[in-house]
């Protein structure tokens, strides 16, 4: 059967690329507020950490995978994103919201800029989470990845608008308790259930992709979605009935169980990969999947000294660090340099295709930069741990200034990428 | 490289010059990849009929792939009026790839 011409095309550029600008500046200005601020050791309910955790979530994670996603889903469902329109809206939305609710943390007014900024975020989740049920919807195909795509947009819902209830909380006493008390509701179905499980669905499909490998087995990716959302479903319930510490370390394992899979997922893609070849850009993604066990190790730490006495603030702060600066950064620094040279060079060599030599995708960016942003990254995250978990104010230091040049490094090469102009050999 | 076609003579040019039109990702020209099926010369009508494939179905590259087959044709073809289609019947598979496209990966 002959399909049309026009199953070759996907999202526009236009839709994509103002997700990346605005997450590289984001990550920009969270290093930045890292390295300014005094407050990054302690309790993590402080208005510069709260602001940090944000700006990295929403600003540096949140926005690069919504744009991926409105590129990757379309591939992944193998039918056209359902509206730009809802997708441009989306942006806006939380192009807006986003800093309203950053700088009500950082100055702590959780009045009217944290609740537009939280009102305008959950409005652009709304805009996605319709987008991608009407894409899902109109498809023929349905496959494990697209499973993985709707479930963790609608956890991503879930946390946004516990995010909400929790700022207005603040003034109006809208909940039987404070909102200290459900953040660790509000940020476990951010992790586990946004980014977990988009991350490994969507990595489900590229890192077999990229690494141009044999392997799949749709099975194991059942039972990875099985065991990610039975833990988070057993969290919730176990939070909703005030259940004793012990009984988090079933869910807990639950995730665990999950990763673990995904880990043996990712090395056997790689181990029957066809390219013998594996670039930078996946080594650091293939670095991010091992580095998801930093944050497991702290967390099953954490609900045993809850068993045993009471747990350490450093560790805490240590278990989020290692998922958002840790096992996040590293994906999206990786799988950046695979998918934004793509988009730009489609759109700077589209029409020459064919008609001579031209730059390949990777051509696009400095090798150079990015292996001076892979080093200063290594090195300032695991600076930056070691100055956590032992309060080490110099090693704090180093690893901030450390991440704030990756983050400056990673910025540059964007730019380039982005300001490419055709330029044949 | 098990393409099908009317006129093997024309079709092997047709694929020499396809040697050019690289998919972006994995570094490797359309033919040796095995993306291409089919490849008819229509002499009275002129034209020049393409069957191909894409490794991926709404592949962000697609588009550039095909055009590039496209620009490829008519440049070794100048006469010929140019007609690719694609089509996912078979859909690729990394078993057609040809042998000297595993030995570029495999370097």
């Amino acid at each position: 059967m002959i399909a049309g011409n026009n199953d070759t095309r996907t999202t526009t550029h236009k839709v994509v690329l103002p997700f990346y600008i605005y997450a590289a500046l984001s990550f920009l200005a969270a290093a930045i507020l890292l390295f300014t601020s005094s407050q990054v050791t302690g309790h993590y309910f402080q208005p510069h950490t709260l602001a940090i955790t944000h700006a990295m979530t929403l600003g540096w994670g949140t926005m690069i995978i919504l744009g991926t996603s409105h590129q990757l889903l379309p591939v992944l469902i193998e039918g056209k994103l359902y509206s730009n329109t809802l997708a441009y809206l989306s942006f806006a939305f939380a192009a807006v919201g986003i800093p309203l609710l950053v700088y009500a943390f950082y100055t702590f007014n959780m009045r009217w800029p944290a609740q537009y900024g939280a009102m305008l975020i959950n409005a652009a989740i709304v805009c996605y989470l319709i987008n991608v049920s009407a894409s899902i919807a109109k498809c023929k195909h349905e496959n494990v990845q697209s499973v993985f795509v709707f479930t963790a947009a609608i956890w991503l819902f879930i946390t946004t608008a516990i995010g909400a209830l929790l700022v207005y909380n603040f003034t109006y006493n809208i909940l039987p308790r404070d909102s200290l008390h459900y953040l660790s509701l509000h940020a476990h179905a951010g992790i586990a259930g946004w980014f977990l499980l988009l991350v490994t669905g969507v990595g489900s499909r590229l890192i077999p992709m990229f690494l141009i490998s044999k392997y799949d087995n749709k099975k194991l990716l059942w039972r990875i979605y099985a065991l990610i959302n039975l833990g988070l479903i057993a969290f919730v319930l176990l939070f909703v009935y005030s259940a004793k510490p012990v009984f988090y370390l079933f869910s807990a394992l639950f995730i665990a169980a999950g990763l673990s899979l995904f880990v043996f997922y990712c090395y056997k893609a790689h181990q029957q990969r066809i390219r013998k070849r594996v670039d930078g850009q996946m080594k650091i993604s293939l670095l991010s999947v091992l580095m998801m066990i930093a944050p497991l190790i702290c967390l099953l730490l954490i609900v045993l000294l809850l068993l045993l006495s009471s747990v350490n603030g450093s560790l805490i702060l240590a278990y989020g660090f290692s998922i958002f600066f840790g096992w996040l950064t590293a994906i999206i620094l990786g799988m950046t340099f695979k998918t934004l040279p793509f988009i730009v060079w489609n759109k700077v060599y589209h029409a020459k295709a064919g008609l001579g030599k031209t730059p390949s995708p990777g051509d696009l960016f400095s090798k150079k930069i990015f292996n001076g942003m892979a080093i200063s990254y290594v090195v300032g995250f695991g600076c930056f741990l070691i100055g956590i978990l032992s309060a080490d104010d110099i090693a704090i230091k180093t690893g901030a200034i450390l991440l704030f040049c990756c983050a400056f490094l990673y910025n540059l090469n964007v730019f380039k990428i982005l300001f490419h102009k055709q330029n044949s050999k | 490289m098990n393409v099908s076609t009317n006129h093997s003579v024309k079709c092997m040019f047709a694929l020499a010059g396809l040697h050019d039109v690289i998919d972006p990702e994995v570094g490797l020209n359309v033919a040796d990849m095995g993306l291409i099926y089919q490849l008819n010369f229509d002499e009275e009508a002129r034209q020049v009929n393409c069957l191909m494939t894409l490794s991926t179905r709404f592949c962000p590259m697609g588009e550039s792939i095909v055009d590039g087959v496209t620009n490829n044709l008519k440049i070794n073809f100048p006469d010929s009026d140019v007609l690719v289609e694609l089509t996912f019947d078979p859909p690729w598979r990394y078993e057609m790839i040809s042998e000297e496209g595993r030995n570029f990966l495999n370097r």
